[in-house]
């Protein structure tokens, strides 16, 4: 590590660090995209109150919210070659980015699971009996009445989930991922400079998080637009 | 590879000597920030020209970006700093200063908000009649905001202690023996990785549902005399 400070090197670094914006991206769009199905999956035996099952989905959200993401990351990346060993299936030689896939879509999907539990005990049950009651079947209850209602309420959550998924993604290159942060790591070993690459790192990620909560928003008052705003209810 | 549990405990009873310095490292930039965040809170709050701006991009900037780069931009920031203006190395101090000082940051910048938004979820009413009594501003936040402020600020208070635990497994990045960091060292000097993780995994799990806990204690006097919702508690 150098003792001169160079702040040209952080501008010369950033293209060179955007260039591996895509692979961030990419973890994020999948470990989300996937994170929310699974979610659904997970939310379920709580909702319809299942037994056995609601226990274990309890157990592994609280799991899930129990332990930080670089141990869920470790626990992926040595654990889960050991578990589909034993059914003869050799995957330690696997792209340590599937790892990252894997753990960011677990931890996602247990988040997105309370979100959208609470979000949909949100919407009065009443609703659903009066859905019922103008013929309507199960699904076009949840279609028509209970999701757009509950989306609502969890969209805001699955944004500031979303964005802590984007800044948790920096942990990904501890298992040899080669995304920003992974090259970020190179760099300073060529140039012997760290201040000003993470500094570089940091303005990179500022902008993406800012630019997400403007999409965020744009998409939050969309959701929001049947609401009547306070004003002009007067 | 096969899974040795009776490490499990070897690595476990190993890696919990750490627990006290993760606690330390949890703890202490919660309660420095907790001054920076009532600070922050009131300068946003009252909306002060200047500093106004100043503090809406501490507490975006520090949300806005990874935890890690706090911790490395301190780590390599601050001895360049020191060096090149007093010409005093910092070697001598322990790295973990260096993550405090970071995580309080840190902490400053979320606290703020939960205090801005407790603060906030007073109504101004409430403000007005304590005044028309002929409180004074002090014995005003002492005995009507901050209160109720605190009470509907547990739940988001108890997120961000766990947040903080969680976020101290990064320190080991910068090679601070804390659980993470001792699990390290004990996986690779007995190159049994997965159980010494799953038994740091264990502990993590543990002192989150004690938080959690414990939270759920504390929120249960604060709030036992409010009288919202729509029963009886």
């Amino acid at each position: 590590m150098g003792t001169f400070f160079e702040p040209s090197l952080i501008f010369t670094s950033i293209p060179k660090l955007l260039s591996y914006l895509h692979i961030t991206i990419e973890i994020l769009v999948l470990s989300v995209a996937l994170g929310l199905l699974l979610g659904i999956l997970i939310a379920v035996p709580k909702l319809y109150n299942v037994p056995i099952l609601k226990e274990i989905m309890t157990v592994y959200i609280s799991f899930i919210r129990g332990t930080p993401i670089l141990i869920q990351l470790f626990l992926v990346f040595y654990g889960l070659p050991v578990v589909v060993g034993l059914f003869g299936v050799d995957i330690t030689r696997m792209d340590p980015f599937y790892f990252v896939i894997i753990t960011y879509t677990l931890s996602n999907a247990a988040a997105f699971a309370e979100i959208f539990r609470a979000a949909i005990k949100s919407v009065d049950y009443g609703q659903t009996e009066a859905a019922y009651s103008v013929g309507f079947t199960a699904w076009q209850n949840f279609y028509r009445i209970v999701f757009p209602q509950a989306i609502r309420v969890a969209f805001p959550n699955i944004a500031n989930t979303s964005i802590s998924s984007l800044k948790d993604t920096s942990l990904a290159f501890s298992i040899g991922v080669m995304d920003m942060m992974g090259r970020g790591d190179t760099l300073i070993s060529a140039t012997a400079h760290a201040l000003e690459i993470y500094l570089a790192l940091s303005v990179i990620y500022y902008v993406i998080v800012l630019i997400f909560e403007r999409c965020f928003k744009w998409i939050e008052r969309y959701l929001n637009r049947y609401i009547l705003k306070e004003e002009s209810s007067l | 590879m096969q899974l040795d549990i009776p490490f499990i405990w070897t690595a476990f009873t190993e890696i919990i000597k750490a627990l006290p310095l993760t606690l330390l490292i949890a703890f202490t930039p919660i309660l420095l920030g907790l001054i920076i965040g009532i600070a922050v809170a009131f300068i946003r709050i009252n909306n002060y020209k200047v500093i106004a701006p100043l503090a809406n991009f501490y507490v975006s900037f520090y949300r806005g970006t990874p935890v890690i780069m706090h911790i490395f931009i301190i780590y390599f920031g601050v001895p360049i700093i020191f060096e090149s203006l007093f010409g005093i190395s910092l070697n001598f101090l322990p790295i973990a200063i260096f993550v405090i000082i970071a995580l309080t940051l840190n902490a400053g910048a979320y606290l703020s908000e939960i205090i801005r938004s407790g603060i906030l979820s007073v109504p101004k009413g409430q403000i007005d009649a304590a005044f028309s009594i002929g409180m004074t501003n002090f014995e005003m936040l002492k005995r009507i905001v901050l209160p109720q402020a605190f009470a509907s600020a547990i739940p988001n208070l108890t997120n961000i202690l766990i947040g903080f635990l969680h976020a101290t497994s990064i320190a080991f990045l910068v090679s601070v023996k804390e659980l993470t960091g001792v699990a390290n060292i004990v996986a690779s000097s007995n190159l049994k990785f997965l159980e010494a993780f799953i038994a740091a995994g264990i502990i993590y799990w543990g002192v989150t549902v004690l938080i959690e806990l414990i939270a759920h204690f504390v929120e249960k006097k604060v709030t036992a005399y409010s009288n919202t919702g729509v029963a009886r508690n």
